[in-house]
């Protein structure tokens, strides 16, 4: 059976979706049976939306694109 | 054995993620950049300037040096518009650009990290038989709090630029792994190298601050 460790690489990697059927199948199962790499697993989905929630309240500046426009036509 | 998740729960591992998808360059379109129309500008400008802010401001340039730097993408593109053949996307290429006018500014190298010492900080979470002797710590609570943005943001300052470009590119622009290798220019397993140390640097810095968070 595939190895805690290497779970934890391939889905810290973003390599899962390359690997062979078997192996994906493999990592499911152990995730089914791993609450430890399952909670890893469950951590990469919510980095992801944390990050993506940090960049949406990053300020809104909305005069950006018209003073970029303003720039690159002063050329 | 610690407690199971359902198997719904894991489709996302098999599914495919939702990627912004990369949309190509129309013939007519690149023809109206070439003869500098002012109305296909602002619509560049439009579609991609805030991918673009996001990623300067991820490699660690401040508010007016990365819109410095965007005006320079922009000015270089409109530069090179003749050698641009249409075959890649337009988002990859302004994506390129900015890269390389990054690590230019920066002097930094996108290979100059084949020994990391996080790699080892992660090797030392397992046994020689790749169990876990130092098990992920729970921080559920954390990453779903109302400062979790302010917090990413501190220990995102604390990775590699490659690293942060790698993970901004991903994770919050969405690309998917062909166009971020074109962008960096890396191997598929080089990126996968990036995106690993990205996570567990992020992973570490977060269970530091999940300790410090009643």
């Amino acid at each position: 059976m595939i190895s805690c460790k290497n779970v934890a690489k391939l889905l810290m990697s973003d390599q899962l979706q390359a690997q062979s059927w078997w192996t994906r199948m493999e990592v499911r199962l152990h995730l089914a049976m791993c609450g430890l790499c399952s909670r890893l697993a469950r951590q990469v989905e919510q980095l992801r939306s944390a990050a993506r929630r940090m960049s949406d309240q990053d300020e809104a500046d909305l005069g950006l694109e018209d003073r970029l426009i303003r720039r690159l036509s002063g050329r | 054995m610690p407690s199971t998740v359902s198997a719904s729960r894991l489709e996302f591992l098999t599914a495919n993620r939702k990627m912004t998808p990369a949309v190509p360059i129309s013939a007519s379109f690149l023809e109206r950049l070439r003869r500098r129309d002012p109305d296909a500008l602002a619509e560049a400008v439009h579609d991609h300037a805030r991918p673009l802010i996001r990623a300067a401001k991820a490699l660690g340039f401040a508010e007016q040096d990365a819109e410095d730097l965007v005006q320079d993408v922009f000015t270089t593109f409109l530069e090179k518009l003749e050698t641009f053949e249409g075959r890649s996307q337009l988002r990859t290429w302004l994506f390129g650009i900015l890269h390389r006018k990054a690590m230019e500014r920066r002097r930094a190298s996108i290979k100059d990290d084949r020994m990391d010492p996080i790699d080892e900080v992660f090797e030392s979470r397992f046994d020689a038989d790749g169990n876990w002797t130092r098990p992920p710590a729970d921080l559920e609570r954390l990453l779903l709090s109302k400062e979790i943005g302010e917090i990413i943001r501190g220990c995102m300052d604390g990775l590699p630029v490659n690293q942060r470009e790698g993970f901004v590119l991903r994770e919050v622009e969405g690309l998917d792994t062909g166009e971020i290798c074109k962008i960096l220019e890396v191997s598929v397993t080089n990126f996968g190298v990036l995106m690993h140390r990205a996570r567990a640097r992020l992973r570490e810095c977060l269970e530091i601050k999940g300790w410090s968070k009643p």
